[in-house]
């Protein structure tokens, strides 16, 4: 039984978002971002602004010399969490077999569903834009590589200028044939140094690349060229991945406007950081083993320290002290720093050992979920660990 | 001073008092061992800030005496030595131990034993509570308990072992918050008072293992002597004193932590359960420990455990039980389940569960009825 996949995708999501906040934007050219003389850039941009050129991770700079009259929105990240929430909470609705990609995208294994996978694609995309007022699009196939790079080509041959709200299904056996005229750049795993090599083979299109002897492909990319082969035939036999299993690791970090060099600054963003990174792993039900720091300088150097922990936690104090021991080592007084990140990987499920006596430990874990409800209801503002440069001890 | 003693039974009594040898103290003398000549024997003592030990070995002193020399020099050189005659002489002035054993000689530099500690020494009347305990069955007591006591010094009271006497019954409660050690016997002469005490599980531990390796006679018990007014426990054996200081806190109401019923029991063949579950640990250690635990009720039941581990794989055991109840299914740390399976010493063992947060119990199936034993480990849970 060929196994029956949807990728889904909310169109522009943070402008769709942003256009219910104010419906004077619809229509017009705008992008969601950091303002351009602090170093931002586009987080999203409406379609009418796509017809311009203008597209994500551009600089902010940049996009509003293609398009003069481009409308600049800072971003309500929490907006963006609520719909998105409210989104995935439909997806599951349909089926627990969901695997969330990011904010605004998901795979979906629908195999246990009886109708054809395009019933049930336009059934949850009437049913996300009746409720929510949210535009996506989906892509159907056997399987998760030929379903997105179905989802990418629907959305493209929609018409310019307005949400493509795409439905497009590959359906059994033809996924070689679909993929075929593609150009290789279309594979996951071809980047743009592949893509030179690839061309200079004179491979362009997937369907070459499908074509050509995997024995020579082995011998160039090694397992890389393999798996390209396999991929380009259309196979792709990864299984989607719920929420739980599929968390290998976990971050947050920060870009600051202008490069920081106080330790005190640095310090308590880190802390902030490691609370963050403890929370995201609380509210994932998972543990951690190992906590990384990343440092970017402001000649882009990137420094990365990891350390393993005694046990697996997720406990903020604990990764705040992990992560602040590996600053202390890594950091030299003085240095401007561009970006401090905080991770943790090496995850387990949390499973706690209970106590036969309800003690200080779960006092503390007591604190600790009373802290993440409150953040969870009011935002993480509503309730935080004292710094030190509050002055303050303890939770405020 | 002036003895001579066998290098066999100086080595032994070296290393039983060996082990109350403090590390690293602050007092120098602490490192020392304390040899003196006592009544044609040769006592030897050392102590920590937590137990001391007396030993006295058979010897022919010329002339009486004390030194202490550092415990690490002299176990080592003694230990070398071939097994023959031992002398040593002792050089008051300079207060250096000259010992000679067939042609090894050395010089060992001591400190005054008038700077050691006193050590209580037991005397035939204490005028304290006290009771006599078979040898063999105090140390299947301390050994079926002691090791469920916290490694963690940070809750004091739970590094102990609490040590009840209620009339004729002998009590030993261990705990360290996840699981509960309990194991009573009956003594052959009731004791004059009830009392409680909690007695640090390394004492305990070190005792046991003074049991099995000095020699007993056949009617040789072990005398506790609870010298409460000092805060001390004293354990006298033939040529053996231990004694310990108590943890002075009180222990957790842990007869409350028994659960009195069950809604499924398990019993099966300790041997294969314990073997199981070893090797579900190989699988189970880089996952927090965690094994699964289903008791699948039939003809014949089952209890099947799993481990899973995100790296390495997993692993499904299977072993026959007679299963009581319901069905069941809990997670419970592997270290804590083989632990306790390596000291239940019956052929068959009873393993019950109310639910899956619920504490599980094991029992020994047809031991002797006056030797009751039950742990309780609490399971592990998601959040």
């Amino acid at each position: 039984m060929p196994r029956k996949i949807l990728h889904l995708d909310l169109d522009a999501f943070f402008c769709a978002v942003e256009e219910q906040r104010d419906p004077s934007l619809q229509g017009k050219p705008f992008a969601v971002g950091g303002k351009p003389e602090g170093r931002g850039v586009v987080a999203s941009c409406s379609y009418p602004a796509r017809a311009f050129g203008v597209h994500s991770a551009m600089p902010m700079a940049q996009a509003v010399r293609l398009c003069p009259d481009l409308i600049i929105v800072s971003p309500h990240r929490e907006d963006y969490v609520r719909a998105s929430r409210q989104v995935m909470a439909r997806v599951q609705e349909l089926t627990p077999m969901v695997e969330q990609i990011s904010i605004d995208e998901a795979f979906l294994d629908v195999s246990d569903l009886p109708e054809p996978l395009e019933a049930i694609a336009r059934r949850l995309q009437t049913r996300i834009w009746e409720e929510l007022g949210l535009p996506c699009s989906l892509g159907g196939a056997t399987n998760k590589l030929v379903a997105k790079i179905a989802n990418d080509v629907g959305k493209s041959r929609a018409g310019k200028g307005d949400y493509p709200n795409a439905i497009t299904i590959v359906p059994p056996g033809e996924e070689a044939a679909f993929l075929a005229p593609l150009p290789v750049r279309a594979l996951w795993g071809v980047g743009p140094k592949t893509e030179e090599k690839l061309h200079a083979l004179g491979i362009f299109t997937i369907g070459e690349l499908a074509a050509y002897p995997e024995q020579t492909l082995a011998r160039l990319f090694g397992q890389h060229g393999r798996d390209l082969a396999r991929r380009a035939r259309g196979v792709d036999n990864r299984p989607v991945v719920s929420e739980r299993g599929r968390a290998k690791s976990i971050s947050k970090e920060t870009t600051f406007v202008r490069d920081v060099s106080d330790a005190r600054k640095l310090h308590k963003t880190l802390e902030k950081l490691a609370a963050g990174v403890a929370r995201s792993l609380r509210r994932k039900k998972l543990l951690a083993r190992t906590v990384k720091l990343k440092l970017r300088l402001s000649d882009f150097t990137t420094l990365t320290r990891q350390t393993t922990l005694a046990a697996p936690t997720d406990d903020e104090t604990v990764i705040i002290d992990a992560a602040t021991a590996l600053f202390d080592r890594l950091w030299r007084a003085g240095q401007p720093v561009r970006l401090v990140g905080v991770g943790v990987s090496n995850l387990q499920e949390g499973l706690v050992q209970l106590s036969l006596w309800d003690e200080q430990d779960d006092r503390a874990r007591r604190l600790q979920e009373a802290v993440d409800a409150l953040q969870a209801r009011f935002g993480p503002d509503a309730i935080h660990r004292g710094f030190e440069d509050t002055g303050k001890e303890g939770v405020e | 001073m002036r003895v001579s003693v066998l290098q066999e039974n100086l080595a032994k009594g070296l290393s039983i008092v060996g082990r109350a040898v403090a590390s690293r103290s602050t007092l120098p003398v602490l490192n020392n061992i304390l040899l003196e000549t006592e009544h044609s024997q040769l006592k030897l003592s050392a102590m920590d800030m937590e137990i001391a030990i007396n030993c006295w070995v058979g010897a022919m002193v010329e002339e009486e005496g004390q030194i202490t020399v550092p415990a690490r020099l002299l176990s080592d050189f003694v230990n070398s030595l071939p097994k023959e005659r031992i002398d040593m002489e002792l050089n008051a002035r300079t207060q250096t131990l000259h010992l000679r054993c067939a042609h090894y000689e050395a010089n060992i530099k001591g400190i005054d034993a008038n700077e050691f500690p006193i050590i209580p020494t037991y005397q035939g009347d204490m005028d304290a509570p006290s009771v006599e305990v078979e040898p063999a069955k105090l140390r299947s007591m301390i050994d079926q308990v002691a090791f469920a006591a916290s490694k963690d010094d940070s809750r004091p009271t739970f590094t102990g072992v609490y040590t009840l006497l209620e009339g004729d019954r002998l009590t030993m409660v261990a705990t360290d918050g996840f699981r509960l050690a309990v194991r009573s016997a009956i003594l052959e002469e009731p004791a004059a008072s009830n009392l409680g005490v909690i007695i640090p599980a390394r004492a305990l531990t070190e005792l046991s293992r003074i049991i099995s390796t000095v020699s007993l006679g056949e009617d040789d018990g072990v005398e506790v002597i609870f010298t409460q007014a000092r805060n001390q426990i004293m354990f006298h054996l033939p040529g053996v004193d231990l004694v310990s200081q108590l943890i002075e806190a009180n222990f957790p109401d842990y007869k409350k932590i028994i659960p009195t019923s069950y809604n499924t029991r398990a019993v099966l063949d300790t041997g294969e359960f314990l073997n199981a579950m070893k090797v579900a640990d190989l699988f189970a250690r880089d996952a927090a420990r965690s094994v699964k635990v289903t008791m699948e009720p039939g003809d014949p039941g089952k209890v099947i455990l799993t481990a899973t581990s995100p790296e390495l794989g997993d692993n499904v055991s299977e072993i026959d039980a007679m299963i009581e109840g319901e069905g069941m299914n809990a997670t419970f740390n592997s270290k804590y389940m083989i632990d306790v399976l390596q000291i239940i010493d019956t052929p068959q063992v009873a393993f019950e569960a109310v639910s899956a947060t619920r504490p599980g119990v094991f029992r020994p199936v047809g031991g002797s009825p006056e030797d009751e034993y039950v742990h309780v480990i609490m399971p592990m849970s998601p959040r």
